[in-house]
């Protein structure tokens, strides 16, 4: 009987470390020893740093999505199920067609979009967190041509921290580029009292907001939204009027892991931050945004995150001490413009130091964008600067 | 505190959490509270000492100090409306 190892989601952190898996088990994997099997529901692989980009005409749909089985090695077996409950302790996960015992279990299950946290949300404004979505506020920008647009963070934690600063000066850049940038206020709304979580990139985030005459409104945490008036209500008792409002939704962790008794409230899995061990279990792992770590909810952090989770289930396979810890490395571009980029690149114990944003920047976050098909997804990256 | 100790304090273990954690649970806690409950949350955010007491402010509640203790910080907050 080979020795089995589950992934549970196919997105950025399960397809990288299934293949970064596949590549370090070659030869066990083809004699029967070790089998690899990751389960989604879809068949298809989205990069959703697209998401961002679409609105802005940046990159096209067709350039965010390809199918999982193309993307995994062909020593991984891939099964398009959903997995509807995990049960640690007697290491089996549970799809919608079939029970799967595991020798080691990665759960690769991402984050989703909450929109029932905030009542009128769902009918109020565009976001940039699903694929419609996406394609929907592309639309509305292309007929949006005066008044107010407000970006506003409905909810902390969420995916891609710096996607609503980047979202706000793009959309400075966009409306600026068709020439009626003076006829539109934006305004970027956030609940902590600097905008963003890590103090001096918030305090170079709020200089170029006042540069680009971006309005903030801080500790701002969004109560309920009137889409008739157009108007969003916050805790600390303001009223914000919009015409077109772009509103980062709450965020919790999938339904299998809130299903199976695993998550915290918030619905992220409890995580040793150095092991990514589920905490209390040394044959089961979480990576990417599924976990209550305290780093981004970024692709980065998932494929550094992969690359120690691969490690340690090869030497555990191996009979060895699983001996590599995750630091908490993050690498995230922030586009401060259409053209002009800068880059937060951090850890645990070491704040980020952006530099000065920059076209070089810039132009890489585009090129990575195409590289991540044939690179990143294919686990071949995994492992560089852990 | 004798007067205090009448009072419902509802305790918000926070420790472990980072930035914006422990503010995000207070938030969350004042939401289901009465008005005059005082929310104690405890964290080893040190950002929590800066963030909660500006968040209460602009609220409109009443941020009541901090306590230090051996590790973490108890930090007090008294729901207003």
């Amino acid at each position: 009987m080979p020795r089995k190892i589950v992934v549970v989601g196919g997105g950025t952190g399960g397809t990288i470390v299934a293949n970064n898996l596949a590549h370090r088990l070659y030869s066990e994997i083809v004699n029967g020893k070790v089998e690899i099997t990751v389960v989604d529901p879809s068949a298809y692989h989205v990069y959703q740093p697209a998401w961002l980009l679409i609105p802005f005409r940046i990159m096209h749909q067709n350039e965010a999505i390809r199918p999982e089985r193309s993307l995994l090695a062909e020593t991984v077996k891939f099964r398009q199920e959903k997995a509807k409950r995990i049960d640690l302790n007697n290491r089996v996960v549970e799809t919608d067609s079939a029970k799967l015992q595991y020798d080691f279990l990665v759960i690769a299950t991402g984050a989703q979009p909450d929109y029932s946290q905030v009542p009128g949300l769902e009918k109020a404004g565009y976001d940039f967190y699903t694929f419609d979505n996406s394609l929907k506020l592309r639309e509305a920008l292309g007929r949006f041509s005066g008044g107010k647009l407000v970006t506003v963070v409905a909810g902390i934690p969420f995916k891609c921290p710096p996607a609503p600063i980047e979202f706000v000066f793009l959309a400075d850049s966009y409306f600026s580029r068709l020439g009626v940038r003076d006829k539109i206020e934006l305004s970027y709304v956030y609940p902590l009292p600097r905008p963003f979580t890590i103090q001096g990139v918030a305090e170079e985030v709020g200089k170029l907001m006042e540069q680009k005459k971006i309005n903030m409104n801080l500790l701002f945490n969004v109560e309920s939204i009137d889409p008739e008036k157009k108007e969003i209500r916050s805790l600390e008792g303001e009223t914000l009027k919009y015409d077109l409002a772009v509103i980062v939704p709450p965020h919790t962790g999938a339904d299998v892991v809130r299903n199976s008794g695993i998550a915290d409230k918030g619905g992220w899995i409890p995580t040793d931050k150095y092991t990514l061990n589920v905490k209390g279990y040394d044959d089961a792992y979480a990576i990417g945004d599924a976990t209550d770590l305290p780093v981004s909810k970024a692709g980065s952090a998932a494929d550094f995150e992969a690359a120690v989770v691969a490690t340690n289930i090869h030497d555990q396979l191996k009979g060895l001490a699983p001996s590599m810890r995750y630091n908490g490395r993050v690498m995230c571009f922030m586009t401060t413009a259409i053209g002009e980029a800068t880059i937060l690149i951090f850890d645990y114990d070491h704040p980020p130091v952006p530099p000065p944003p920059n076209f070089a920047c810039y132009w890489y976050k585009l090129v990575y964008n195409r590289m991540y098909w044939t690179i990143t997804a294919k686990g071949l990256l995994s492992g560089f600067g852990v | 505190m004798s007067e205090e100790k009448k009072e419902k304090i509802k305790v918000i273990d926070a420790r472990g959490s980072f930035c914006p954690g422990p503010l995000m649970e207070l938030i969350r806690a004042i939401k289901e509270s009465e008005v005059g409950d005082i929310i104690e949350v405890w964290s080893t955010d040190q950002g929590s000492q800066r963030d909660i007491p500006m968040w209460a402010q602009k609220a409109g509640h009443e941020f009541l100090g901090v306590i230090h203790e051996q590790g973490y910080d108890r930090i007090r907050v008294r729901k207003k409306k």
